[in-house]
């Protein structure tokens, strides 16, 4: 399923990608992100839970970075499983940004996300839109870090 | 690999002591659900609190002015097969009939269904368009919500850790009619869109099913069938917000433009089966 949207920062694009590529910072921002670990420049672990209703789920995700294109774009292969459990996620991730002429950045967002196993049983309709919800999550409160460190 | 821990309790107060007590417990109503979902590696509670041996849970009161408590533990055939839900109750009536199958009906209950809340179930937008209270019990306190507060998001409702619903109630009803229209691929499956309405005064009351991520009702879509249900432009306006209020998903049942196009078949199908019973009458 294809996850994407995009949103406006009111901070500069320099100060954005600096944020974006903060391990810390966006481990605080990712909803239901319990611990991030930076492997190497190109790589992060990441254990994040997801809950729908009744159904809770704890992946251990790799995040690889394969192409990266300061301040403007990063791509990068997201790889997890439940640990011993059998839903597997895996994700193709594009992120950009773009500054905008009142001084602002543009950030624009696809992933190509999907799941097999034992979540696969659940409704992808309603996935998709557990998966936006949280997307949205995500921009409020990294919005919130970012503009409350250019506002001070 | 273990299995849950069950436990029978035979009154409310000792199943909700053993939920104030074990964070990882889970209520076993009917098991049409639950048991579907553990045997697909989707729900494993640690402590299953079986229900069925809770007088108290069971069965179906009307009072003399006319208010109806269903327990929560009522099954899905005894809700169907009720003939004092008539009126602007009978929309919880025919909704229970036309759950699942005769199997699952015997053994799923009011209380289950709405726990667990499929956003296609068809419980939800027949108590919503009833105006139902849902009653939720722990430990320590019982409460009341409106079943359109009560339902939160998909598969989320406002059912709090420690809490079990406990009963359904219907204000009373009047004589006004009411109906559930489901359209499903086939007969038992979840619906692909439903709509329950409720004759309400010169209006009615209307919420759409499996279209969005709870029950939807809209406002300006009953304010505009006040006074006009036999008005053919207003339904189609009524039914045009409704649509366009909707948040449906897609999936095997049908793309999400397909749901939003079914809101007014079904709407304009409930309103007239409606007028016509009422001439009937």
């Amino acid at each position: 399923m294809l996850i994407e949207g995009s949103f406006t920062i009111a901070a500069p694009q320099a100060r954005v990608w600096e944020k974006i590529t903060d391990a810390g910072l966006m481990a605080g921002c990712i909803p239901g992100c319990e611990a991030i670990e930076v492997v190497d420049p190109k790589t992060y672990k990441a254990r994040v839970k997801v809950a729908v209703g009744p159904i809770s789920a704890r992946f251990d995700l790799v995040v690889e970075v394969t192409e990266e294109v300061p301040p403007e774009r990063v791509v990068s292969v997201t790889r997890g499983d439940e640990g011993t459990r059998a839903s597997v996620v895996s994700a193709e991730n594009r992120l950009e940004l773009k500054a905008t002429e009142d001084g602002a950045t543009e950030v624009v967002y696809a992933s190509e996300v999907s799941v097999t196993g034992r979540l696969g049983k659940f409704g992808l309709g309603v996935m998709k839109k557990k998966a936006q919800s949280l997307s949205e999550e995500f921009v409020r409160n990294f919005r919130a870090k970012v503009e409350m460190e250019t506002a001070s | 690999m273990t299995g849950p821990r069950l436990v029978r309790p035979a009154t409310l107060d000792a199943a909700l002591a053993v939920l104030a007590e074990e964070p990882d417990a889970r209520c076993l109503a009917g098991g049409a659900t639950l048991v579907a979902m553990m045997n697909a590696g989707l729900a494993e509670p640690g402590v299953l609190v079986a229900l069925d041996g809770i007088a108290e849970l069971r069965g179906i009161t009307v009072a003399d002015d006319g208010r109806v408590r269903i327990g929560a533990m009522t099954r899905h055939r005894e809700t169907a097969a009720d003939m004092r839900l008539a009126g602007g109750h009978a929309v919880v009536r025919q909704a229970a009939s036309v759950i699942a199958n005769a199997v699952v009906r015997n053994m799923g209950t009011m209380g289950g269904s709405i726990a667990f809340f499929d956003p296609a179930a068809d419980y939800p937008p027949a108590l919503v368009a009833a105006d139902a209270e849902i009653e939720l019990a722990s430990a320590a306190a019982t409460r009341r919500l409106a079943a359109r507060e009560f339902f939160v998001d998909w598969y989320t409702t406002a059912i709090e850790p420690g809490e079990m619903v406990t009963a359904i109630h219907l204000p009373p009803a009047g004589t006004q009619p009411s109906i559930y229209r489901k359209h499903a691929r086939t007969s038992g499956d979840y619906a692909i869109a439903s709509l329950a309405l409720v004759l309400d005064g010169a209006g009615a009351r209307v919420a759409v099913g499996a279209c969005g991520p709870v029950p939807l009702r809209s406002d300006a879509a009953e304010a505009v069938l006040a006074g006009r249900l036999a008005d053919h432009d207003a339904v189609a306006e009524a039914a045009a917000l409704l649509a366009a209020a909707a948040d449906p998903v897609d999936d095997v049942r049908g793309s999400a433009d397909y749901r939003r196009r079914l809101i007014p078949r079904l709407l304009q199908a409930a309103i007239s089966e409606l007028l016509d019973t009422r001439e009937a009458a």
